[in-house]
């Protein structure tokens, strides 16, 4: 008799454990922000009717509630208003000290990402940081035969050399 | 024909700590506490239920899950039984929501519990399922989980606006653990001194392992009910619910509201609506338990709940006046630096302190309290609950 429990999850893909999106147009109407992303291209949604341009991206307008929005691109460098070094604490899979900031990317967006590419007690207030993509673990989902790979990509930011 | 009026008239809560206990158990223990200190009521009394539980869809992997703890606990609503989760805030979601039943007349004696079994058999997974606590798509993905990465961001914000100290944040953790120190409930037991703190190690600097709440498994249970019913069982003086609000303004950390991130506009907003709703202002308040998920929330909490001027929390603090004896003395039962923080539990524990506090019967007793309020933010800082508490209606 089989026992089933934890042991028949092994190489499955867990997406109740999983903190990246699923991105898949599959599984939501924002894929394309992604594909942009993959482009290494930060988006976001504009509302056709009235212009309102909020982030993350929407389907629907949360101002006049209109459902054509064309997709638009936000900056893709930053200026470091704040930063944080947590060396305590990190979620499994993140390596100590990671590292947090808020950067403003202009037009009144402030947005807190994780700092790559970037040692320990180097990064400053006002440093100039920009966009850093880059290939997270695939989703596994059912396909009629069987399953299939679907790629993703995340972002985080990166100092600007000096 | 009047308003009806909601009173809570009694409670208790499970020990709290690093429990060798399921959510099922120190829910039960919290029952028992809670039926200890009410000898008056019977579990057949009960018409309602709500339990405030966030991490009970992962750990014991159980939604739904009002029935298995009314079951366990032995009580049979007619009225409501359902579960409430605003995280760090539900059990004060819950008693807004109990109160609203009661005023009603939808339900007249209801069970408000709330509880978390947040360590896990390998502890990586309880820091992990964190990041289910803040907005998933967004900010998870960028290794948010415990908040303390935001909090040193605000505490460096706070710092650098206003000149605030890292010793104010440290006797923020002093006052709570000598608060804790005698409560037999409490997850710490140990006072800890000004030089500990400051010399405890980094977690995410400015903060270090003092200015943090600790994970922790536990459960409180409180019971609200009419003025009337509220007599018949208990000889306790009446204390009411006089006025609530909860206030959010966004998710996402992008869309933060305020000028930076010590300015809390929207918990301005809560507080300013809690106070018109109950008709008091901040120097009517008497005591309060305030949301010190962090040393800098109960500094910052103390200016935007208007007890001191935006800016001078640090010198209001070192000044003794969120001491007994102070201006407001604040979280006297050890807040959740000293007593821990199982979300679903710790607005019911706040509400119960309080009731106590005004009842004349808490350990570190306000001298001739009248009125009180809670408060909780949740998250990452998204969502602001407030509720007044008082001898009056
Ligand atoms: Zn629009």
């Amino acid at each position: 008799m089989p026992i089933p429990g934890i042991p028949v999850l092994e190489g499955k893909y867990f997406a109740t454990m999983d903190f990246y999106p699923i991105e898949a147009p599959e599984f939501n109407r924002i894929s394309k922000f992604y594909e942009n992303l993959a482009q290494k291209k930060l988006t976001t949604t504009k509302c056709k009717k009235c212009g309102t341009t909020p982030f993350p991206p929407r389907v629907v307008c949360p101002e006049c509630n209109s459902d054509e929005l064309e997709w638009v691109e936000l900056a893709d460098h930053g200026k470091v208003l704040n930063l944080s070094e947590e060396v305590a604490g990190v979620p499994l899979g993140f390596e100590a000290p990671l590292i947090h900031a808020i950067i403003d990317l202009g037009n009144g967006l402030r947005m807190l990402s994780r700092i790559v590419n970037c040692p320990a007690g180097q990064l400053k207030e006002g440093d100039e940081v920009k966009l850093f993509v880059f290939s997270i673990p695939p989703m596994i989902m059912d396909i009629k035969e069987g399953t299939k790979e679907s790629p993703r990509v995340f972002f985080a930011f990166e100092p600007v050399k000096k | 024909m009047s308003e009806r009026q909601v009173c809570m008239i009694g409670g208790g809560m499970s020990q709290w700590g690093r429990r060798s206990a399921s959510l099922v158990d120190v829910v039960q223990e919290a029952a028992k506490a809670c039926f200890d200190d009410i000898p008056g009521i019977k579990r057949k009394d009960i018409d309602g239920f709500l339990f405030a539980s966030s991490y009970c869809g992962r750990n014991p992997f159980q939604v739904n899950a009002a029935p298995v703890m009314a079951e366990r606990i032995g009580i049979k609503p007619l009225n409501m039984c359902s579960r409430v989760d605003t995280l760090c805030a539900g059990g004060s979601s819950a008693i807004i929501l109990a109160a609203g039943l009661v005023k009603a007349g939808m339900a007249d004696v209801v069970a408000v519990a709330g509880g978390e079994k947040l360590y896990t058999p390998q502890m990586w997974e309880a820091y992990y399922s964190e990041m289910a606590s803040i907005d998933h798509d967004w900010d998870a993905p960028h290794g948010m989980g415990l908040p303390g990465p935001f909090f040193a961001m605000t505490a460096k914000d706070h710092m650098k606006r206003y000149g605030t100290k890292k010793e104010h944040l440290a006797l923020v953790s002093v006052k709570a653990r000598r608060a804790a120190a005698v409560n037999p409930k409490a997850q710490f037991q140990k006072e800890v001194t000004l030089e500990e703190v400051m010399k405890a190690r980094p977690i995410v600097p400015p903060l270090t392992l003092f200015d943090c709440c600790p994970i922790t498994d536990g459960a409180s249970m409180t019971i609200l009910t009419t003025p009337d019913r509220a007599k018949a069982f208990s000889n306790h003086p009446l204390v009411y619910i006089r006025g609530t609000a909860q206030a959010t303004r966004h998710s996402m950390s992008a869309n933060w509201p305020g000028e930076d991130l010590a300015d809390w506009v929207h918990m301005r907003t809560a507080v300013k609506r809690a106070y018109e709703v109950a008709r008091v202002k901040a120097s009517d308040i008497d005591v309060a338990q305030t949301h010190d998920c962090f040393t800098i929330s109960e500094l910052i909490e103390a200016e935007e709940l208007g007890f001191c001027k935006k800016g001078e929390g640090g010198p209001f603090i070192a000044a003794g006046q969120t001491d007994i004896g102070g201006r407001i003395p604040i979280n006297t039962d050890g807040g959740l630096l000293g007593v821990g923080h199982p979300f679903g539990g710790t607005g019911i524990r706040q509400g119960m302190e309080i009731m106590k506090q005004l009842q004349g019967r808490a350990t570190r007793q306000v001298k001739g309290a009248k009125i009180g309020l809670t408060h909780n933010l949740s998250g990452l800082n998204v969502e602001h609950t407030v509720l007044v508490y008082g001898l009056e209606p």
